[in-house]
């Protein structure tokens, strides 16, 4: 076998592959977010929580103690890089349609991490003591989710969230789904809501989340230079708007009772709309880093 | 592992119509596969003197100038300055004159 094969092996697609995106080739169409805007280009018009998710990155995975770390099969991961604000977010998203319904998984091997703080000390929920390290809980969370439009204008998100710590820093370790979709621009031009900068642009009341399955403990490895590549396997379907399954290495976790809230109202120009974001959000004002070594989308249509 | 023959390149925008009033320098943008890159500045508004340089550092944490030139703006328009020879993190600092301010975009251009 040739050794350049293991960027496929590591994976588990279905029987059609829509991207397989390995990022030492380019950023392969994953890229920054950005709210709607106006007819004559008016930047000023994007919503407040929506301007500035941050241009994606292609990294090398270096760092202050050891130089370049590298990824799992290559030289360079997507790298999504918050700010050091309370509640910022770096997205990146995929933009693809549908030619079915069907089954459809999104598969990654990612790491994540806060930001080395050196010759200071960030504020944290744990200490030092040799094993565990501040930058654990200085990590917020991140989120995998869809933007889905079809059948004359339906609009849903499946959407998974990896909470490490809530508002507060303190360490919840819990996947989540919000239970209310996501507040679009038209929503706010019609007057229904208006979000601050760095809101949480998913689902924005704490209150809208709910966890599921058991508390999952990820490889942290200590200090905040250590990364370690994680498998996430995650099905939805189409046909029936509904989650299946997720898997985080060896932990499978049925979702079949995890609603996908549709919008109420119907969108346009959105058809067979397919996208695809990863998140990135800091709670503790740390910068927080979700670095991809690849992504596999494939479907069953 | 295919290799393009044909050259990469990536625009990433930093900062957009961010209204500045005081220093400032763009979040830590990586380029390792880069051997070129570019900055371009774009005034939406300016009243006073801006004055750029470039920063680059080892590790996205500790930075240095690249070059001693300085770029000003203080006018719309859009300016723009070539970069080579920088490790694998970029910024862009921004000195902001006594009462002036202006409202930004920031674009950073890799090729290699």
């Amino acid at each position: 076998m040739n050794v350049n094969d293991a960027r496929l092996t590591k994976y588990n697609p279905l029987s059609r592959v829509l991207c397989f995106d390995t990022f030492d080739t380019t950023t392969h169409g994953w890229t920054e977010l950005l709210g709607n805007y106006d007819g004559s280009g008016d930047l000023d018009t994007v919503d407040d929580h929506m301007r500035d998710f941050r241009p994606p990155q292609l990294s090398s995975c270096s760092f202050f103690d050891v130089g370049t770390h590298g990824t799992m099969s290559g030289d360079y991961a997507l790298k999504l890089a918050t700010r050091p604000h309370p509640g910022h977010t770096a997205t990146g998203i995929r933009r693809l349609t549908m030619a079915g319904r069907g089954l459809v998984r999104i598969e990654t091997h990612f790491a994540f991490k806060a930001e080395a703080t050196v010759g200071h000390e960030a504020p944290s929920s744990v200490g030092w003591d040799g094993n565990r390290h501040p930058s654990e809980s200085q990590f917020g969370a991140f989120t995998v989710a869809t933007d889905i439009c079809a059948d004359g204008g339906v609009r849903f998100h499946n959407v998974i969230r990896y909470q490490n710590t809530d508002l507060d820093g303190e360490m919840t370790q819990r996947w989540m789904y919000p239970v209310v979709p996501e507040p679009t621009p038209r929503d706010h031009v019609e007057g229904k809501f208006a979000l601050p900068y760095a809101a949480d642009f998913t689902a924005p009341d704490p209150a809208d989340w709910r966890t599921f399955d058991e508390k999952l403990e990820l490889c942290v490895n200590e200090v905040p230079t250590k990364i370690n590549w994680h498998y996430l396997r995650w099905d939805i379907d189409t046909s029936t708007r509904s989650n299946v399954e997720l898997q985080l290495n060896d932990r499978v976790m049925d979702m079949r009772d995890v609603p996908v809230p549709p919008y109420a109202d119907r969108y346009d120009t959105l058809e067979n709309l397919l996208n695809f974001y990863f998140s990135v959000r800091t709670h503790s004002g740390v910068r927080n880093f979700l670095f991809l070594d690849s992504v596999l989308i494939s479907v069953e249509w | 592992m295919v290799r393009h023959d044909m050259r990469s390149t990536m625009t990433a925008v930093l900062e957009r119509n961010t209204v500045v009033r005081e220093d400032f320098a763009t979040e830590p943008y990586e380029l390792p596969w880069a051997s070129e890159a570019r900055f371009f500045v774009q005034a939406l508004e300016a009243d006073g003197v801006l004055e750029f340089h470039t920063e680059i550092s080892p590790d996205g944490l500790h930075w240095c100038p690249l070059e001693d030139t300085a770029h000003h703006i203080d006018s719309p328009g859009l300016i723009t300055w070539p970069v080579t020879g920088f490790g694998q993190w970029l910024r862009v600092r921004c000195s902001v004159a006594p009462g002036a301010a202006a409202k930004l975009r920031i674009y950073l251009v890799g090729k290699g």
